[in-house]
């Protein structure tokens, strides 16, 4: 009776990964069914699997990829930590003086509306195309997101826990650190997965746009070049590094932050 | 004659300015008493122990503690032991984690942290999730935690609101009987908010009875019973009935009074 009552959960975990694989088998082969239909449909345009297959095993061994994508990981790199860093000090001052807020929140929310081309335009005819002015359009494109996310994390936070605060009279510090600052803990995660997401999907716009080199720049040179099979193993390669960084640091700081949770 | 350790005079609360919540309440407890504040669900009871705990300016009248008078700064108001409804730990900190925040804030001298969390974490029988996270912890557990918290700081008064009641009935009256333990050990002045009359007969030396809101002082009860108590105790009962009738009335929800039931 112990020993059923012991293996019961490793049971259930059990079914429930094949059930997840079985799940992720499914969505591949119906994808994979969907894109060949559309190979079919499109004339000799867009190309099949195997061609996809073979450039991404070509563009895998060419060091112009790698090159390519060290410069677009740098660009992102510095445009997340930037959004990140200036959409978290923001959306938290708002969270905590209205009157912050209320010169921010009209500000926040026209940067959500403006579509993420004009950014780069405006920057360009008012600084010029170096690098560093699209890194900035960049930054400012993403800002509002983070910024809007933190704002409701910091809003819905447990007032509870503010009282408590108070009454045991615990410093500023301790209040916006301890307090404040480990309730926004998913929200920051939350708020750093948008930041990367759009980062990466902005840079690459960014590059198409305003740069000569980077895995935007590749992306687009190869539409030019009409080598859509190109296109789609550059974006897929690149799709796979923000999955592996995504779950090499997101979801283990993620683990290890929120393990009290479980 | 000595101060009063506890003084209230005639204190008003107003939400939003005009809407009363307590008016013109008095209230005096003396140091080391066991207190219990009684009155119906919503009659404005934990707004005046949030005025005691500084959470809440009062609008009229006077609240003092050890002869400092509260509103505006809490600097050099003695410290206060708050045990909420809710726990009210940080749930991403251990046990002894939360008790050694509030240690730190109350200015209490590091080397004495380990001897006060252990003594109050035995106190109340959780010493073994002393590093466990509160949410990996029972109700009642949690409970306990949030009461050393509030003990380890050396209080001048503990004020508790309803602490039990969101817990089941059979923990509820454990931690009842181990609360009198306690405070018979540590002797704080407790002020202590219910609605459940039993509770109230049960753990205080006076009961203030307020009315239904806006709070007022209804009348004032001495339970002359000897200490340790028995919650089944028939004189306990034969008072609870005696108050239940004083209260009927007055509790009573009526048209006249535009709440709701």
């Amino acid at each position: 009776m112990t020993a059923a009552t012991g293996t019961r959960p490793a049971v259930d975990a059990s079914r429930s990964r094949r059930s997840s694989w079985q799940a992720v088998a499914a969505a591949a082969l119906i994808g994979v069914a969907g894109w060949q239909l559309i190979v079919w449909m499109s004339d000799g345009w867009v190309p099949g699997l195997d061609e996809i297959g073979v450039a991404v095993v070509e563009n895998l061994t060419n060091v112009d990829t790698y090159t390519g994508a060290l410069i677009t990981l740098r660009r992102l790199g510095i445009a997340f930590v930037g959004s990140t860093v200036i959409g978290v000090v923001l959306g938290f001052l708002m969270g905590l003086l209205p009157s912050f807020d209320a010169f921010w929140r009209p500000l926040v929310v026209t940067g959500l509306a403006i579509p993420d081309p004009v950014y780069f335009i405006v920057a360009i005819l008012i600084l010029g195309t170096a690098e560093t002015v699209s890194l900035l359009a960049l930054t400012l494109a993403v800002v509002p997101f983070v910024t809007m996310i933190v704002l409701g994390a910091v809003g819905s936070r447990d007032r509870g826990l503010d009282e408590m605060a108070k009454v045991y009279r615990l410093s500023r510090s301790r209040y916006l650190t301890d307090v404040v600052g480990r309730q926004l803990v998913p929200g920051l995660f939350a708020a750093a997965r948008t930041s990367f997401a759009f980062s990466w999907k902005i840079v690459v716009l960014m590059e198409a746009l305003t740069q000569s080199n980077g895995i935007g720049f590749q992306i687009y040179n190869a539409f030019r070049l009409l080598r859509p099979y190109d296109m789609i193993a550059l974006a897929i390669i690149f799709i796979l590094i923000m999955q592996i960084i995504e779950r090499a640091v997101f979801a283990a700081a993620e683990k290890r932050l929120l393990a009290w949770q479980r | 004659m000595t101060d009063p350790f506890i003084e209230v005079k005639e204190l008003s609360v107003f939400y939003d300015g005009t809407t009363p919540a307590i008016r013109r309440v008095d209230l005096t407890v003396d140091e080391g008493e066991f207190v219990a504040i009684l009155g119906p669900s919503g009659c404005g009871k934990s707004t005046l122990l949030h005025v005691l705990g500084g959470l809440l300016e009062p609008s009229g009248g006077i609240a003092e503690i050890q002869g400092r008078r509260l509103g505006g700064s809490v600097t050099g108001l003695p410290p206060i032991g708050y045990v909420f409804q809710d726990h009210r730990l940080l749930p991403w900190r251990t046990v002894a984690q939360n008790l050694e925040i509030v240690l730190a804030a109350a200015g209490i001298p590091k080397e004495e942290w380990e001897t006060r969390i252990d003594r109050y974490l035995k106190m109340l029988q959780i010493d073994r999730f002393r590093s466990v996270w509160p949410m990996r912890m029972s109700g009642g557990q949690r409970q306990r935690a949030s009461i050393a918290r509030a003990l380890a700081i050396d209080p001048a008064v503990v004020l508790m609101d309803e602490p039990f009641s969101t817990l089941d009935e059979v923990t509820a009256r454990t931690l009842r009987q181990e609360l009198l333990e306690v405070w018979g050990q540590s002797r704080r002045t407790v002020l202590f908010v219910t609605h459940s009359i039993r509770e109230a007969l049960f753990l205080a030396d006076r009961i203030l009875v307020l009315t239904r809101g806006p709070a007022e002082v209804l009348t004032e009860v001495t339970v002359d019973i000897s200490r340790p108590r028995i919650y089944e105790d028939p004189r306990l009962t034969e008072r609870e009935a005696a108050l239940v009738d004083l209260v009927m009335e007055p509790w009573e929800h009526t048209a006249a009074s535009g709440e709701a039931p």
